[in-house]
C-alpha cells in the first residue's frame, strides 16, 4: 500500500515489539497538513508506540515512515532530534514541564534549544502563552500552577516553534472534563491557525471528537474509522 | 504524645519503606547502601584499637632483644642466639633473624614448630610468594637458604609481612660485641616497662584532628543518605494526609521510613564490614597489612554505632521535614522555600574558633592541650562548613542567571533545590577543609620531626655498614673491589671507623679514627698530598652546634699515645689497642662536599693505622650507583649480604622524619583514602538517585529534541557549581583552621598553596569521576522507554 498523495507524515507496515509483546503489528498511518487525526484504542493497544515511532523517538523494527517525502529510517539520531526540535511539537500527559524552570522558560525552551536568544525566545513564548490564556503564569514554576494551567503551558511550548506536526499523547488524561475540553479547544484552534497537523492519541471519545479523522489501533494493527457526521 | 503513638507511626513508616513496590524498595535499598557504607567505615574505626592492640601484642610476643637481654645470659641448654639481619627489597622491609640454638631446649619463635636446621629457613607466606615469583629473583640470591616451612600467623604482624628465620652456626661469638646479636632464653621478654613518655603534644593534636576530620564526613554522609528519594516520599506522604493523617503523624511516618532504611543500612554495613574484613588480608596499604581476625569492633563502640545511626536517621528526617508543608491536595509545596538565615550558621565556626583560642601556643611547651576543647572546636568549625554551605549555595545560585540551555537548566534546578545540592557536597567540603588544615599543620611541624642525616645523596646513594666478618678485608681494598665489580655500582669508597681516647677505660676525651686509602680519605677532606703511611688531623667545626669541638682537637696531637676502641664501665670490653699518633700530622680541612660531614678526628692511611685494631673497626662502604642499571640497589644489598650477613645496606636520604610522625601521616593517608572512596561512592549513589527521580522528565526532554549533550552538560553543571562553592568555602575554613592549628603548635603561620590546590584538586577529581560514572545511567534514563506508561 502506498501513502495517500499529499501526506505530510505517513507510515506503512509498522512493526515494533517490546520483548515478547508485539506493540505494533503492521500498522498504517497518514496525515495531511492542518489535519487533526485521533489515534484511539484501549490501554496497551499500541497507540503511544505508534506516536513514538511517527515522531522518530523510537525506531520501528520494520516498516517505513516518511515525513515530507523523506524516510525517517535513513536519518541519524541527531537528524531526527533536529527534526523533533524544529518541525514537531509534543504534549504529553505527565512529566513534560521542567519543574525548576518558570512557565515562560519552559515554553521558550524548544526555541532556545534551536539556538534562539533567550530574550527573543521568551518574547515569542509570552505571545503563545497569551493565546493560550496563561500569560499571567509566566513567572510561576510548574509546581505552583494547576493541572489544566500546566497542560496549557505545555501546549504553548509544543506550538512555540511553529511545528508542522503536533503530537499529543493523552493531553487531557490528567484533567477534569471542563479543563480537558478547554485545553482541547485551545490546542486545536491554535494548530489550525498555523496549519499544523495534529496526531492526537486518546482513548476518550469526547477528546477524539475534536479530530477530523479517527484511527483505531487494536493489537498493534490500525484501522481507519468511518465517522458518522 | 505517647510512646505507643510514636512506635505505631514509626512502624507504619517502616512498613511503607518495604511495601511500596519496586520504587519503595529501590529507595530503601539506596538509603541502606549509603548508610551501610558509612556504618562499615564506623565499624572499621571502632576496630582500630583492636588492630593496634593485636599488632602490638604480636610484636611483643616475638621480641628477641630487649634491654634486659643485654645482661649477660650464660650459654645453656635453653639458650638461643638471635641476630637481626633485617633487609629491604624493592622498598619493602624484610624482617630477618639468624638463629643459633645452643641446646635442645632453646626457645622457638612464635609461629614456628621447630627451629630451622643447617641451611634452612622458615619464611612468611608473603616472602614465600615473593621468593617464588620472578620479581623475587634478586632476593633469592640474598637469602641462600632452603625454605623448610612457613611462619604461622602467630609469628607475624600481618598476612603480607615479609619475614624469615634462618639457621646460622657462626653468630654466638658476636654476642656482646655486636649490638644486633643477643642470647635469649625466651621470646616475648619485653623486659622492664620503659617509661612511656607518650606522644609529643603536637602529634597528639594531629591525631585528634585526624579523627574528627575523617569521621565528620562519614556522619555528614549518613545524614544525607537517609534523605535519599525525599521528593518522591513527600508525594507519598501527601496521599497519607489525604486519608486523614495529621502533620505530626506524617513526619513520624517519614521518620519510620528513614528508620527502616537505616536499620537495613546497619545490616548492609555489617555485611560490607565483614566483606571488607575478609578482603583486608590481601591488601597492603602503605606497608601495613593486618589479619582479618584483628578487625574486631569494640563491642561498646559497635553498640553505640548500632544505636546512634537509626536515632540520627529519625532526628535528621524530623529536622528536614520541619520546613516542608505536606498538604492533602497540594502534594508538597515546591515553591521557593523561605530564605536561609546566616546568623546562626556563622555562630558555629565562630564558637569553634572561640573554643580553640585558649589552646594557642600550647604546642611546644609541656603539651597541655585540652582534648575536649580541641575536638569540640574542630568539630564546630567543620560543622560550620555544613551549615554555611547551603546558605552560600542558595545565595550564589540565586544570583546566577544568563547562559546556555544546559547552564539554565542546572542553575534553575539548583535554585529550586539548593539544599539537596549542598547536602551532596557537604561531605567532600568537610573532608577537604580538614585535609587542608591537616596538611598545613603537617607541613608546619615537619621541620620539628625531621633531622638532617648529614649525608649528601648527590655524592653517594648508598652506604653499607659492616660490623662483623669481612672487616679485615676492608682495608686491604678487597671489599671496595667487590662492590666496584657489583652490577649497577659506578664507584665505591671504603673506610674503617673507630673511636680513640686518652685513657684505656672510661676516658674523658674521645675522637674518631678513620682509616682508608688516600683516594678514600680524599672523599672526606682536602688533602695536600697523600701517600700510604700518612696521617692527618681533621679538627671538628668551630661552630659549637656542629660537633664535639675542643674535645676532639685535644687528641689531634703528634706523638700522643691513644687507645683505639676504649672500654666503658657497663659495656662490653673494647679492644683498647695502644697507638701512637704519627709525628707528622698535617691539619686538613673537611671537603665542602664531604661524603659524610660528621667525620672528624684522625684520618689515617692503612700503613699508619694500628694493625691490631683494624679487625675491630666498623666498616663503611659508600656506593655511587649507576641508575641506568635496573635494581642497582638490590645488587649492592646482595653483595653486602654475601660479604657480611650483619651488614646494613641503606639508601641515603638527606633528611629523615620521626617514626611517630611518619606513622601518623601513614594513618592519615589510609583514613583519607577510605573516606574519599566513601564520599565518591556516596556521591554516585546520590547522583543516581536524583537522576532516577527525573527519568520521565529526561525522556520527555529528549523526545522534543533536547540534545543528550545538553542534558549531560546540565548534570555536570549541577555538580560543578555546588562543588566549586563547597571547595571555596572548604579552602577558607581549612586555611583558617590550619592557621589556628599552626598557632596552637607555635609554628609560624604559613599557607602552603600547593597543598590547598592539591586537596581541592582531589575533591574536584572525585566529583568529576562521579559525574563521568553517572553518565551511562543518565544516557540510559534518557531513552524513550521512559515515556512508556504501560
Amino acid at each position: 500500500m502506498t501513502p495517500p498523495s499529499g501526506s505530510l507524515l505517513a507510515a506503512e507496515e509498522l512493526r515494533k515489539a517490546y520483548g515478547p509483546t508485539m506493540a505494533l503489528d503492521g500498522a498504517h498511518f497518514s496525515i495531511h497538513p492542518g489535519e487533526v487525526v485521533a489515534v484511539m484504542g484501549p490501554s496497551g493497544s499500541g497507540k503511544s508506540t505508534l506516536l513514538h515511532c511517527l515522531a522518530g523517538i523510537v525506531p520501528p523494527d520494520s516498516g517505513s515512515i516518511t515525513y515530507n517525502g523523506a524516510e525517517l529510517a535513513t536519518m541519524s539520531d541527531a537528524q531526527r532530534s533536529a527534526l523533533r526540535r524544529s518541525e514537531f511539537g509534543f504534549v504529553f500527559q505527565f512529566g513534560q514541564l521542567v519543574p525548576e524552570l518558570t512557565c515562560v522558560e519552559n515554553v521558550a525552551l524548544p526555541l532556545r534549544l534551536n539556538g534562539t536568544s533567550r530574550k527573543e525566545a521568551e518574547r515569542a513564548a509570552l505571545g503563545w502563552m497569551q493565546r493560550l490564556e496563561v500569560d499571567d503564569l509566566s513567572k510561576k514554576r510548574p509546581g505552583e500552577v494547576s493541572g489544566g494551567q500546566g497542560q496549557r503551558v505545555a501546549v504553548a511550548r509544543a506550538l512555540v516553534t511553529g511545528p508542522r506536526v503536533l503530537f499529543a499523547d493523552e493531553p487531557t488524561g490528567a484533567l477534569d472534563s471542563l479543563n480537558g475540553e478547554r485545553v482541547m479547544e485551545l490546542l486545536t484552534e491554535a494548530a489550525r491557525s498555523t496549519n499544523a497537523a495534529v496526531v492526537l492519541v486518546t482513548h476518550e471519545a469526547r477528546v477524539a471528537a475534536y479530530s477530523d479523522r479517527e484511527i483505531v489501533v487494536r493489537d498493534g494493527k490500525s484501522r481507519d474509522m468511518e465517522r458518522a457526521v | 504524645m505517647s510512646a505507643r503513638t510514636w512506635a505505631r507511626d514509626l512502624s507504619l513508616g517502616a512498613r511503607f519503606a518495604v511495601t511500596g513496590g519496586r520504587e519503595g524498595w529501590v529507595r530503601t535499598v539506596l538509603t541502606a547502601v549509603g548508610v551501610g557504607l558509612g556504618v562499615a567505615l564506623l565499624l572499621l574505626t571502632t576496630a582500630l584499637p583492636s588492630v593496634i592492640g593485636k599488632r602490638h601484642d604480636r610484636d611483643d610476643a616475638r621480641t628477641d632483644f630487649t634491654f634486659s637481654s643485654r645482661k649477660d645470659i650464660p650459654r645453656g641448654e635453653d639458650t638461643l642466639v638471635s641476630a637481626h639481619v633485617d633487609t629491604s627489597y624493592h622498598d619493602e622491609e624484610v624482617r630477618g633473624r639468624l638463629l643459633q640454638p645452643e641446646g635442645p631446649e632453646a626457645p622457638v619463635p612464635p609461629g614456628l614448630h621447630s627451629l630451622p636446621k643447617q641451611g634452612e629457613m622458615y619464611v612468611s607466606p608473603g616472602l614465600k610468594k615473593l621468593l617464588a615469583s620472578k620479581d623475587g629473583a634478586l632476593l633469592r640470591e640474598r637469602l641462600p637458604y632452603r625454605t623448610a616451612g612457613t611462619i604461622g600467623d602467630s609469628g607475624l604482624m600481618g598476612p603480607r609481612e615479609l619475614a624469615y628465620y634462618a639457621y646460622s652456626d657462626d653468630i654466638a661469638r658476636h654476642v656482646g660485641s655486636d649490638g644486633r646479636v643477643a642470647r635469649i632464653k625466651q621470646y616475648g621478654d619485653v623486659g622492664e616497662a620503659q617509661d612511656d613518655e607518650g606522644l609529643p603534644p603536637v602529634l597528639l593534636l594531629l591525631i585528634l584532628v585526624i579523627f574528627v576530620v575523617l569521621l565528620m564526613p562519614v556522619a555528614v554522609f549518613i545524614a544525607a543518605a537517609v534523605r535519599f528519594g525525599g521528593e518522591r516520599r513527600d508525594r507519598r506522604l501527601a496521599a497519607l494526609r489525604l486519608v486523614g493523617s495529621d502533620g505530626g503523624m506524617t513526619r513520624r511516618i517519614a521518620a519510620g521510613e528513614a528508620l527502616a532504611g537505616s536499620v537495613l543500612g546497619l545490616v548492609f554495613g555489617t555485611g560490607f564490614f565483614l566483606l571488607g574484613r575478609e578482603l583486608v588480608g590481601s591488601v597492603d596499604l602503605f606497608g601495613i597489612s593486618v589479619f582479618p581476625s584483628y578487625l574486631t569492633p569494640s563491642p561498646l563502640l559497635a553498640l553505640l554505632v548500632a544505636l546512634a545511626v537509626p536515632a540520627a536517621a529519625v532526628l535528621v528526617t524530623l529536622f528536614a521535614l520541619r520546613g516542608v508543608v505536606i498538604e492533602p491536595l497540594g502534594v508538597v509545596r515546591t515553591a521557593r522555600p523561605a530564605r536561609r538565615r546566616l546568623w546562626w550558621r556563622l555562630l558555629l565556626p565562630v564558637a569553634g574558633l572561640a573554643m580553640l583560642s585558649p589552646m594557642i601556643g600550647k604546642g611546644n611547651e609541656n603539651g597541655d592541650f585540652n582534648e575536649y576543647l580541641v575536638v569540640g572546636g574542630v568539630l564546630l568549625l567543620l560543622v560550620g562548613v555544613t551549615a554555611l554551605l547551603p546558605w552560600i549555595v542558595e545565595t550564589v545560585v540565586g544570583r546566577l542567571d544568563s547562559g546556555g540551555v544546559a547552564w539554565q537548566l542546572a542553575v534553575r534546578r539548583l535554585q529550586l533545590s539548593s539544599g539537596t545540592a549542598a547536602r551532596m557536597v557537604n561531605g567532600i567540603a568537610v573532608a577537604v577543609a580538614g585535609a587542608i588544615a591537616l596538611q598545613m599543620l603537617f607541613t608546619g611541624v615537619q621541620d620539628d620531626f625531621t633531622q638532617d642525616t648529614g649525608r649528601d645523596p648527590s655524592r653517594a646513594q648508598m652506604e653499607v655498614d659492616m660490623t662483623a666478618p669481612g672487616k679485615a678485608d676492608l682495608v686491604a681494598g678487597k671489599v671496595e673491589e667487590r662492590f666496584q665489580r657489583t652490577k649497577g655500582v659506578a664507584a665505591a669508597v671504603a673506610l674503617s671507623v673507630d673511636s680513640v681516647s686518652e685513657r684505656r677505660k672510661d676516658p674523658e676525651l674521645s675522637s674518631d679514627i678513620t682509616v682508608g686509602t688516600c683516594a678514600s680519605l680524599r672523599e672526606i677532606a682536602d688533602l695536600p698530598s697523600c701517600h700510604d703511611g700518612d696521617a692527618f688531623a681533621l679538627p671538628a667545626p668551630s661552630d659549637p652546634g656542629q660537633g664535639p669541638g675542643d674535645e676532639v682537637d685535644q687528641l689531634l696531637k703528634p706523638g700522643l699515645q691513644l687507645y683505639v676502641d676504649p672500654s666503658f664501665s657497663g659495656s662490653p670490653k673494647g679492644a683498647e689497642v695502644v697507638w701512637k699518633v704519627p709525628d707528622r700530622l698535617p691539619v686538613v680541612k673537611q671537603r665542602h662536599d664531604a661524603l659524610q660531614n660528621e667525620i672528624w678526628g684522625l684520618l689515617v692511611t692503612p700503613s699508619a693505622a694500628p694493625a691490631a685494631a683494624l679487625p675491630q673497626m666498623s666498616g663503611r662502604v659508600y656506593v655511587r650507583l649507576d641508575h641506568a642499571v635496573p635494581d642497582a640497589t638490590e645488587h649492592v644489598r646482595n653483595t653486602a649480604a654475601a660479604l657480611d650477613p650483619f651488614s646494613d645496606a641503606w639508601t641515603w636520604v638527606s633528611e629523615k622524619t620521626s617514626d611517630q610522625y611518619e606513622a601518623i601521616r601513614t594513618g592519615l593517608f589510609i583514613g583519607a583514602t577510605c573516606v574519599l572512596a566513601l564520599i565518591g561512592a556516596s556521591l554516585l549513589v546520590s547522583q543516581l538517585e536524583q537522576l532516577r527521580e527525573r527519568k520521565r522528565l529526561l525522556s520527555a526532554l529528549v523526545a522534543f529534541g533536547t540534545r543528550r549533550r545538553t542534558l549531560s552538560l546540565s548534570v555536570l553543571w549541577q555538580s560543578a557549581i555546588p562543588i566549586a562553592l563547597g571547595l571555596v568555602l572548604a579552602s577558607v575554613v581549612g586555611l583558617t583552621l590550619g592557621a589556628v592549628l599552626q598557632k596552637m603548635s607555635q609554628v609560624p603561620v604559613q599557607i602552603y598553596w600547593g597543598s590547598v590546590l592539591s586537596m581541592t584538586g582531589v575533591g574536584a577529581a572525585v566529583v568529576l569521576t562521579v559525574t563521568v560514572l553517572s553518565l551511562p545511567a543518565l544516557l540510559r534514563l534518557m531513552r524513550p522507554e521512559g515515556l512508556r506508561t504501560e
